[in-house]
């Protein structure tokens, strides 16, 4: 950079080249997608088939709600580890509630298990926000605590006979296309919105990139960590109430591991761990690309247990490739 | 708050009485350390006012005083004749006095329009969803950074890949855009090469030309006699006194500072 240009002229050469490479680093994911899906198209029949994209869809929906909620978490500087306990907690006090209730089942339990989840969402932001506790051991802990009461209030045993009516909302169709995956349509359309268009979705990007700076300006940080983590819990209590529309029975089991593989799919995405950037659009690509690779391996014979380490890889790459790109803007600067 | 493109929304309001900003026996402790003893400081509307002092002066703290991000232990402060007391850099900034801190209090990863409107976004559609108004804020930052540099930066660019000088003027031209009457820099041009610092400096007068009043800091003397129309003395928490830029010399200055000069009295 010249040092003796004006103030005026200095950097904005190097800003369109960055510009043009966030259009490479935001799409790069969808065009990596995009060909997997034609080599698929073009190796295995099975893949095309109405039967295998309606249970690709059908089976990535709950992990891709999950997703969006983790996004907006994960764009904040943090992430949420409780999200797998809270959607357990949510399939088992809504599946529990509908399984006792005599009247008005189905609306007494989904509303016991969206108070519930919420009330765990708060505690996150609570401890994250105003308490000033680190993400990571925050919700590290109420993943602990949630998944431990569910297990003592359970004895870690599954309940059946939930309403024959309600395994609809999680194995049904609406004009052939999986209802969760219509959910999961919505929830991303909604929370994009809200990330890309509102002012809350605004400030989470200046508190994810520069927290001082934003309060500085007169944000509430704290007020907008807070409701993040809410949504977070409310994302993941939505997945839980799919789950018993799959499993038509409360299981304290239910959604192990799906904190890691939603933050795999969000920072496959294009998210930065470190806050401050990512896309709604790059999360919905990084849920259907792990997606289709696990359909992949499946469809050409792979054993499932190679699943987790192609996640693994494809996560690691990501991050890598993120780094190496990001050292080089540095370079440049 | 009203927004104005054309930036100090209250110029050519008549200024009462002399001072712009009076400040009077201010006493500021931290345990046992005195910061400030019994400091009086007036800035005249219209002037540039360079404040400066060795390190450990008292400085940062005055100035942090008059923003609002200490309080007080004693003294007096009048704003446009009126006395303030404010209890956050937020009420500062209500009554017109904005600052423009070292670190600019920019958030890298967003836009140039969005970090200019930083916590004051415009809303646009039904009031219950606060839909940014993206085009609106655009436009307006990039007539309001027009007014200060010839080749605005594009407004999608995050400010993180602009120059320093860049930054500067963005954290400047948003701290003269809302109205305000006052704008407090503390070493605006610290980090800055040569041709950047006189950029910056020319966006510095450009303010004093629409009439606004300014407090600056800088440990750059060059600078301070280049910019300032008047210059007051820190030393030790005590205020030294007060010189008329273009009456005075360097040497008199530093000899203010370190000591070397007695018997200077801080009257007008």
């Amino acid at each position: 950079m010249p040092i003796d240009s004006p103030a005026g002229r200095v950097g904005s050469e190097g800003s369109k080249t960055r510009i043009r490479r966030g259009i490479i680093r935001r799409y790069g994911m969808t065009l990596v997608f995009l060909a997997l899906v034609a080599f698929m198209l073009a190796t295995k029949s099975q893949f095309g088939t109405y039967q295998n994209i309606s249970n690709v869809l059908a089976q990535n929906s709950i992990i891709g709600i999950i997703a969006c909620g983790m996004t907006f978490a994960i764009i904040l500087g943090g992430f949420d580890l409780s999200v797998g306990s809270v959607a357990a907690l949510s399939s088992v006090v809504g599946a529990t509630l509908m399984i006792d209730m005599d009247v008005l089942s189905i609306p007494i339990g989904i509303a016991g298990a969206l108070l519930a989840c919420l009330f765990v969402g708060a505690v996150n932001g609570l401890l994250i926000a105003y308490v000033g506790v680190n993400p990571f051991v925050s919700t590290l802990g109420t993943m602990t605590v949630v998944r431990g009461l569910i297990y003592v209030a359970t004895n870690a045993t599954p309940r059946f006979g939930v309403p024959y009516g309600f395994t609809t909302l999680g194995l049904g169709k609406f004009l052939g296309i999986p209802i969760p995956a219509i959910i999961f349509m919505i929830v991303a359309l909604l929370l994009g919105f809200v990330l890309h268009k509102t002012r809350f979705g605004h400030y989470i990007y200046a508190v994810g990139g520069n927290a001082v700076a934003a309060s500085e300006m007169g944000v509430n940080a704290r007020r907008v960590r807070f409701a993040v983590y809410v949504l977070v819990s409310g994302c993941a209590a939505l997945a839980g109430i799919i789950l018993i529309g799959q499993t038509a029975s409360a299981t304290p089991q239910a959604a192990l591991g799906y904190e890691l593989t939603a933050i795999a799919a969000v920072i496959v995405g294009g998210a930065s761990l470190g806050g401050g950037s990512g896309r709604m659009w790059g999360t919905i690509v990084g849920v259907f690309l792990l997606g289709v690779i696990a359909n992949a391996l499946n469809l050409f014979g792979v054993s499932p247990f190679w699943q987790p380490v192609a996640t693994g890889l494809i996560l690691i790459v990501a991050v890598a490739l993120d780094g190496y790109s990001g050292r080089g803007e540095f370079a440049s600067r | 708050m009203t927004v104005e493109s054309s930036g100090a929304g209250k110029r050519g309001d008549p200024m009462p009485s002399g001072a712009a900003l009076r400040a009077a026996s201010i006493n500021k402790s931290f345990g046992a350390v005195v910061a400030l003893h019994d400091v009086s400081m007036n800035l005249v509307p219209g002037e540039i006012t360079g404040l400066v002092g060795d390190n450990g002066a008292g400085k940062s703290t005055l100035v942090k005083i008059i923003s609002g991000v200490l309080r007080r232990d004693a003294g007096l402060i009048e704003f446009d004749g009126t006395p303030v007391n404010f209890g956050s850099p937020a009420e500062a900034r209500a009554s017109g006095i904005e600052t423009v801190y070292q670190d600019l209090a920019l958030v890298g990863n967003l836009t140039v329009w969005a970090n200019l409107y930083l916590g004051r976004e415009l809303i646009t559609g039904p009031g219950y969803l606060n839909i940014l108004d993206k085009q609106t804020m655009a436009s307006n930052t990039r007539e309001m950074l027009k007014q200060f540099q010839s080749n605005v930066p594009p407004m999608e660019a995050p400010v993180e890949t602009l120059s320093g000088g860049q930054r500067q003027v963005i954290s400047i031209a948003r701290a003269a855009a809302w109205g305000s009457r006052l704008i407090i820099m503390d070493e605006p041009t610290a980090a800055l090469g040569v041709a950047e610092t006189r950029a910056v400096e020319e966006v510095i007068l450009s303010l004093r030309r629409r009439g606004l009043s300014l407090l600056v800091i800088s440990h750059n003397l060059d600078q301070i006699f280049r910019i300032t129309d008047r210059i007051w003395v820190l030393r030790r928490g005590r205020m030294i006194g007060q010189r008329v830029t273009k009456e005075t010399l360097p040497d008199e200055i530093v000899s203010m500072i370190t000591g070397a000069a007695t018997g200077v009295t801080g009257a007008n």
